[in-house]
Parts: structure tokens; C-alpha cells; sequence
């Protein structure tokens, strides 16, 4: 777990760079949703509206202390934020790789941002839905295993947690898998082993906080809580109306990806971003803030 | 041959370029240290919490002794009347703590907590300050958005506005509308 202090985590969060703007880019799916608040004493501000030094003194202390203490829950959510970036990245470099072996030219720009291979890219996606899961029972509480707890709360999600679903369902969903994205995400679920999903990256890296005894446990939860919110994804993309060819269209004006880099977005995407890490700080930060706030 | 006039010259101006020399490099490398030299760490504020809340010896957040989160739930008002439209959300439930969000038309303009004052006995001694009760309780305005009570000497019931639409009234209007007498008797 971080031994980083939680202040040092959120002052550090930077204010531009390429996952900053790749989450601006997405701004026309969720409108004003998400303002980049970075700072530990601005975001005691911002959340609660008070000004008095004394105040946001205690309110911060009190934030600290709950962090600080690992049965809280906070280390292990900001740890499956990080990690699930980190072991995505990682799929990421090699794609990047394979697309400099390959050598040969793509026939369109969709097929260009399908990455290979897809079933790992699946995994990817419904093992950061998991993770947000998971994450989200650590940070307010909820026992880990409570899909429909978390269902109820991600149709209240605001602010950065938006943002977070909307870059996961365009930038890990639709940009690399397109519009049937949910359906090859559970179609790969359901026709994988436990070893198969043993295998990927990003599973072995978030397992441990994935809730089952065994490996065919956890498949059957990752697999049961896509299945729940798949619904709920596939009504976030219908009701703003978003396609592909909008998702990338933003992002390549937001990066600057000039048009013969663009077979490269989902990969650089993986490389370049760490968005779950990004957001995911912002928003445990933002819950902390909340309990010590009521509690001080 | 050098007249020995124009050595002396020389010599003074060589000094003096010397000095200059030297004299800018003491400048370049204290500016230099000075740019180079870490920033106080905008949060330093909180360096001490850190280091007294981080390590083996770090003291517990909450104390084993605090009440269940899913203990304090029952005692949070649902609905108040003259508050149609608005919802109230469960958001986080952790040992000793419990907290819902009141939303209006999906945006959250309060937020309604219960803690368990057992864990931060500092959260209870602000009451010996009160001058009104809520209830029959002690109650308290906290900064510009926050009003609290404290319940049967132990649990702290607070409203925080999280909207200029949500005033210091409807803050009491919903802690009106809490069963204080039900959350007083946990604590026995």
C-alpha cells in the first residue's frame, strides 16, 4: 500500500498533460461534470464550502488520521486504482509493440483503433468495472460484495466518478471494442476459464480484492457484476448518443493526434493515461473529506 | 615593455574582474540553490498529523468500542415535510459513522451525518459551548454550512449545506425531524 500522504497524493495530481486532456476530451459526454480539482486544502474548500482556517485545520487532520489507518479502507481503494492503471498500461506496451511488427496497412480507422488482442482488452474493461466495484464498497463502507448496492449508486454518480465511468465506457469500451463492446465483454467472460482469466495482467494484479474463494469464484463475481451493469452502460452511451467516431473525433482535437497516429489511440491511450488513478484519487479524497467534515 | 603605470592598471582591472567573477558565481549559485532548493510543500500544514497518524504505532481512527455504522441508520429522517422533490441517499456507512446525501432534482444540496464522538472525544467538547438546544439536545452552528447536535452526550448529528439553496432553517427543519430519543439510548 502508498505510504505517500494522502495531501501529497492529491497536491501532486497534475493540472495538464495527456490524461488530463483526455478526460477534457470527453467533457460533450458529460457535461461540466468533472473540473479537475487538484490541491488538498482546495479540495476541503471546495467540498465544503468553509473558509476558516481552524476548520479546514481539523477537517484535514481528521481526514489524514481515517487514511492513515489501513483498516479503513482508503489504501486499498487508491491500491486498486493504481493498480488495474499500471497493469493496463502494461497491455497497452505490447500492443503498442505489435503494432510496429505487424507492418501493414489498416484499412480504415475503426479497424486501426481495434486493438489486438481483443479478449485481453475485454478482460480489461470488465476487470475495471469490477475494480470500480470493489473500490467503491472500500470507500463508503459497503460490504465488497454488494452489486446492488453499487448499482443503486452509480445511477447518483457526479463529478469525477462520471467522468470516470464515462472514460471507461468510451476509452476501454467503445474507442477499442465499438459499439457492441458490453455484449464482447460478457461474451469473453462467459466463454473463458478461470485460468484463462488468471492469465491476464490486470486480473492477477487486482485479484487479492476480488471477492471469491477461488479463481472460478471470482470469474463467476467479475462476471455476474458486468452482467448488472452492463444495462447501465449501455443506457449511458444511448442516452448521449455516443459512437465511436464522436469519442475519437474529440480526443484527436484535444491531444492534437494528427490522422496517421490515430491507429495508435487505444494503445497510447493504455500507455499514456492513468485515468482510474487520476479520478479515483480525486474521488476518495473527495469521500474522506465528506466523513471528516461530519465527524470533526 | 609594459610601462609600469599600465601594469598597475592592469593589475586593478584584472582585480576587479576577479571580484566581478567571483561575486557572480556566489550569486549564480545561491540563486541557483535558491531555484533548485525543494518548495515548502503547499500541505505542510499537515506534516505533524502525518507523522503522528502514519507507522506501526499509529493510533486506531476509530475505537473498537464505536458503534456499528448500520446501527445509525434507523435514526435518519427520510423525508421532512415541506421538502417535496427532495431524496435522501444512502453515501457511506463505516464503524461509527453514517451518512446520506439529500439530493434535489439530482443535484445533492445537504448532506446528514451521525458519528460516534467515542472515536474524536474533541467532536463532543465543542457542545459544552452551546447556548440553544434542537430537541432538547445542544446544538451548534460549525463553520459557514454546517449545523450539529450532540445526542445523549455521544453521537454527533450534523446538517451540512452543500448548495446556498439549503440555509441555516432547513438545516434545523431536518435535524428537527431525526429521532434523537431513539440514538440516545445506544449509548448505554
Amino acid at each position: 500500500m502508498s505510504k505517500t500522504p494522502v495531501y501529497t497524493l492529491v497536491d501532486e495530481l497534475p493540472n495538464r498533460g495527456l490524461t488530463v486532456m483526455s478526460l477534457k476530451a470527453l467533457d460533450f459526454a458529460v457535461p461540466g461534470a468533472w473540473n479537475n480539482l487538484t490541491g488538498f486544502v482546495n479540495t476541503i474548500k471546495e467540498v465544503t464550502g468553509e473558509t476558516d482556517e481552524a476548520l479546514i485545520q481539523e477537517i484535514g487532520d481528521r481526514a489524514i488520521t481515517l487514511y492513515n489507518d489501513k483498516s479503513e479502507g482508503y489504501q486499498k481503494a487508491l491500491w486498486l486504482y493504481q493498480t488495474v492503471d499500471s497493469a493496463s498500461s502494461a497491455l497497452g506496451t505490447g500492443m503498442i509493440a505489435n503494432k510496429f511488427t505487424e507492418n501493414k496497412s489498416f484499412l480504415g480507422l475503426i479497424n486501426k483503433l481495434t486493438p489486438k488482442p481483443e479478449k485481453a482488452q475485454s478482460f480489461d474493461l470488465t476487470i475495471k468495472l469490477v475494480v470500480e466495484l470493489v473500490a467503491f464498497c472500500q470507500i463508503n463502507g459497503i460490504p465488497g460484495d454488494s452489486i446492488g448496492d453499487f448499482l443503486g449508486a452509480v445511477k447518483d454518480y457526479g463529478g469525477e466518478s462520471l467522468m470516470r465511468m464515462a472514460a471507461l465506457v468510451c476509452y476501454d469500451g467503445l474507442v477499442p471494442l465499438g459499439p457492441g463492446f458490453a455484449e464482447k465483454g460478457l461474451a469473453t467472460l462467459k466463454q473463458s476459464s478461470a485460468s484463462d482469466l488468471d492469465h491476464n495482467k490486470t486480473f492477477k494484479g487486482v485479484k487479492e480484492l476480488i471477492p471469491g474463494n477461488n479463481d472460478k469464484g471470482k470469474l463467476s463475481f467479475v462476471t455476474e457484476s458486468f452482467e448488472s451493469v452492463q444495462d447501465w452502460m449501455l443506457g449511458f452511451v444511448g442516452d448521449r448518443g455516443l459512437t465511436q467516431d464522436k469519442v475519437v473525433t474529440s480526443l484527436s482535437k484535444a491531444v492534437d493526434l494528427s490522422q496517421d497516429k490515430l491507429e495508435y489511440l487505444g494503445a497510447f491511450l493504455d500507455v499514456g493515461t492513468n485515468y482510474y488513478e487520476h479520478t479515483g484519487i480525486q474521488t476518495l479524497t473527495r469521500r474522506l473529506i465528506e466523513r471528516a467534515a461530519a465527524e470533526v | 615593455m609594459m610601462m609600469p603605470r599600465l601594469r598597475r592598471l592592469c593589475a586593478a582591472i584584472s582585480q576587479k574582474a576577479f571580484l566581478a567573477i567571483a561575486l557572480s558565481a556566489v550569486l549564480i549559485v545561491s540563486t541557483g540553490c535558491t531555484a533548485f532548493a525543494p518548495p515548502e510543500s503547499p500541505s505542510a500544514q499537515f506534516e505533524q498529523t502525518q507523522s503522528e497518524t502514519s507507522g506501526r504505532k499509529a493510533p486506531d481512527a476509530v475505537a473498537k468500542d464505536a458503534v456499528k455504522g448500520g446501527s445509525l441508520n434507523d435514526f435518519f429522517p427520510r423525508s421532512v415535510a415541506g421538502y417535496s422533490g427532495y431524496e435522501v441517499v444512502a453515501a457511506q456507512e463505516k464503524q461509527g459513522f453514517a451518512q446520506f446525501k439529500v439530493n434535489e432534482g439530482g443535484a445533492n444540496v445537504a448532506v446528514l451525518s451521525i458519528n460516534d464522538t467515542i472515536s474524536n472525544p474533541n467532536a463532543a467538547t465543542k457542545y459544552e459551548s452551546s447556548t440553544r438546544d434542537i430537541q432538547g439536545f445542544p446544538a451548534l452552528s460549525i463553520g459557514n454550512n454546517g449545523t450539529g447536535v450532540l445526542v445523549g452526550d455521544r453521537f454527533q448529528v450534523k446538517v451540512q449545506s452543500r448548495s446556498d439553496s439549503f440555509k441555516a432553517e432547513d438545516r434545523e427543519a431536518w435535524l428537527e425531524k431525526f429521532d434523537f430519543k431513539g440514538l440516545a439510548k445506544l449509548n448505554r
